[in-house]
């Protein structure tokens, strides 16, 4: 159903899910953290070892998966092969000093001292570094027989504007240090992030005309960075239930009387309406950002769970297996 | 209107990522200039098609007339979006000492990279406040916020960029190097130096150069900045400012309004009350029976009633479950913050990229209704 219309292989790559290393990017509210959960499902169920990361302080992994704690220190199982990380700013810069100055009481010194601190929060981009530097480490992780630690990486990121910010950092600090082992670093980790096979950014929207406006934006805006932008998510797609022929009928029901079949009568005809506006934004996404579109469900609850996380990684699951393309 | 926010001279709209901030701050100031008032609305990065509904094209750091926002009481509407570069541009022109100085800021890299970051968004937008506030051309401005990682973080903001270009003891440590000495080799204390040398094995020396310069440009700004900040601060926390605190009915977005709401008070900041935003309202009467539907869609001609029935039966269940639903998110936001006025703007069924559906929203935040109608949008 949605395999690539419109898309331009030379500028896609190969599909999201072959790709080791995904950034989930897109506008705020649209459901990047559970499409991002949801990514990490499925490919855990395809037997991938996967890893979610969240980044900034958020806590919605804890909240999606409930009486899973995930937290900093390492790696919680969320569920049979997919595992939950957050990442911690501060704990990353230690993190990042230790790597560098090898010794602990340098690193003691250092994060102690006031002049420090100021340096921190002086240096631009520094938070962006040490979390896409931290995403580094995850990414390029061997076991000791070499076999990489993580066959999945999914990057929960933040809202559009923080979230190219995130992905340009290595680059921006490469450009802007000069020389010297900070510039050498950023260099690693922007090699990853824009990796054209290994890395693919997913950019979610929902079928609204603020959220695919946006995401059209921002693909624009990461081609102009040189981001391996792979696919666009429609979250929340109403899929067809009514066909247009039977509108008559519903709207004869809908006129006759009051009461709860009428009611359900016009409730489908909106369903309908809405049906068709999904569709001609899921053409937008698709034509606005030449790429393969995945589209996901609206799942109706009254609570959003684990299981509507599972649902809709069967769903990816099954957008992408049909034909071995998104 | 919502909090009365008539009275006030300044509104700020909060509330987390995808709420719909940028819709509401356009609904309040509609409302506002229809009801009478000179209204200015700062738009964060607003989508082209409400920037163009708002008539403005690109960047429009400069507020412009929004076509056809006027009211019979000769209000008016105006909008611009912030332009966090030009903003912060136009601060160190203002704090400058000399155009020397101006200068030297203006062309380090470090400035010109965190100038235009979307870190710097967050103070500027206070920044740009205050500047509007200086106009004095206005009865009340509008603030829609930054998207940060964190609703709050705005708040903070202007405390963050102070501490940041006073950065005093970084200023000590970087000193520029006497003549003669090697960049890092001069003494100020042992432990500061033992510091810097960690640093540059760190950053290399370029990076430092290039902060030392920034800092040092600043020299002699700091009590400029500071005082600006202070003066933002307690405009903000004056009786002439209200915040409006937007939520859209999910677990996520009413948490993080809740925990907004509980910081504005205990920081002592105004809250004017809260907006639920895009509430489906529970639909009246049952569930309908697919076996009493099914016999009138076949009179009807329906190909397949039974089936058709059915599936009209399931979606009106949809729709019961996302009344109810919204129900439940109004239940946590009142709950949580008792006292505060909750206003609830309803799930509409056309995008809010016109300014005919602005003004439903004006509508549902209080606004008067307009006299004439409501002016035809693109």
């Amino acid at each position: 159903m949605s395999s690539g219309n419109g898309a331009t292989p030379d500028l896609t790559g190969p599909p999201l899910s072959q790709r080791r290393l995904c950034f989930v990017l897109g506008k705020g509210g649209v459901g990047k953290s559970t499409v991002a959960a949801a990514m990490g499902l499925a490919a855990a169920r395809a037997g991938r070892r996967s890893l979610v990361i969240e980044v900034g302080g958020q806590d919605r992994l804890s909240r999606l998966f409930r009486g899973a704690h995930v937290g900093h220190e390492e790696a919680t199982e969320l569920a049979p092969g997919l595992f939950g990380i957050s990442v911690d700013v501060e704990q990353a810069i230690e993190e990042y000093l230790t790597g560098q100055l090898r010794l602990r009481p340098l690193v003691e010194l250092l994060t102690r001292s006031r002049a420090f601190h100021t340096f921190a929060e002086a240096a631009p981009g520094l938070p962006e570094l040490v979390t896409v530097g931290k995403v580094w480490t995850y990414a390029v992780a061997l076991h000791e027989d070499r076999r990489p630690v993580w066959d999945a990486l999914v990057v929960d990121c933040p809202a559009t504007g923080h979230g190219i910010a995130l992905l340009e950092t290595a680059g921006n600090v490469e450009a802007i240090a000069g020389g010297g082992p900070i510039r050498d670093q950023a260099a690693r980790i922007h090699d990853v992030v824009v990796h054209p096979a290994a890395t693919g950014v997913a950019i979610v929207a929902r079928p609204e005309e603020l959220a695919v406006s946006e995401a059209i934006e921002a693909t624009a805006a990461l081609r102009e960075r040189g981001m391996p932008v792979a696919a666009a998510v429609l979250n929340g797609m109403r899929a067809e239930r009514f066909r247009d022929d039977e509108a008559p009928a519903l709207a004869a029901v809908a006129a006759a009387a009051d009461g709860p079949s009428s009611r359900a009568a016009e409730a489908a005809l909106r369903r309908l309406d809405d049906q068709r506006s999904d569709q001609a934004y899921r053409r937008r996404l698709a034509e606005g950002t030449r790429l393969p579109v995945l589209e996901l469900p609206q799942l109706v609850r009254r609570r959003f769970d684990l299981d509507a996380v599972r649902v809709l990684a069967a769903s990816l699951t099954d957008a992408v297996s049909p034909n071995g393309r998104p | 209107m919502i909090g009365h926010v008539e009275d006030l001279r300044m509104v700020v709209c909060c509330g987390a990522g995808g709420v719909g901030k940028t819709t509401v701050s356009a609904g309040v100031g509609l409302g506002l200039a229809r009801g009478g008032a000179r209204v200015v609305v700062v738009t964060i990065d607003p989508a082209k098609r409400l920037a163009t509904a708002l008539g403005m094209e690109g960047l429009a750091d400069e507020a412009r007339p929004v076509p056809g926002s006027g009211g019979p009481e000769g209000g008016e509407l105006w909008a611009l979006q912030l332009d966090a570069k030009a903003t912060f541009d136009r601060l160190v022109d203002r704090e400058a000492p000399t155009p020397e100085a101006r200068e030297r800021i203006l062309e380090n890299r470090i400035y010109r990279h965190l100038s235009g970051a979307v870190a710097a968004q967050d103070y500027m937008a206070i920044e740009r406040l205050h500047e509007l506030v200086d106009e004095g051309r206005w009865d009340v401005i509008v603030l829609d916020t930054p998207p940060s990682q964190n609703a709050l973080d705005f708040l903070d903001s202007p405390a963050r960029i102070t501490r940041f270009i006073e950065g005093r003891s970084l200023r000590l440590l970087l000193r520029p190097p006497v003549p003669g000495a090697g960049f890092g080799r001069r003494v100020i204390a042992v432990g500061s130096s033992t510091v810097f040398g960690l640093l540059e094995r760190l950053t290399g020396a370029q990076l430092l150069r290039d902060l030392s310069d920034f800092l040092g440009a600043f020299d002699g700004m700091y009590d400029g900045f500071a005082a600006r900040a202070k003066a933002i601060n307690a405009l903000l926390r004056s009786d002439e400012a209200g915040f409006v605190v937007v939520a859209a009915p999910d677990t996520d977005a009413v948490g993080q309004a809740v925990a907004l709401g509980r910081r504005l008070a205990h920081d002592g900041y105004p809250l004017s009350g809260l907006v639920l935003n895009r509430v489906h309202l529970l639909p009246p009467g049952g569930l309908a029976r697919p076996e009493e539907l099914a016999p009138a869609l076949a009179t009807a001609g329906a190909a397949r009633p039974d089936s058709l029935a059915g599936r009209a039966a399931a979606t009106l269940e949809e729709e019961q479950l996302l009344g109810l639903r919204d129900l439940d998110a109004r239940e946590a936001l009142s709950g949580a913050l008792d006292g505060a006025p909750i206003t609830e703007v309803p799930a509409l069924e056309r995008e809010p990229v016109e300014l005919e559906v602005l003004a439903e929203i004006a509508a549902a935040l209080g606004a008067p209704a307009p006299a004439r109608p409501a002016a035809a949008g693109p």
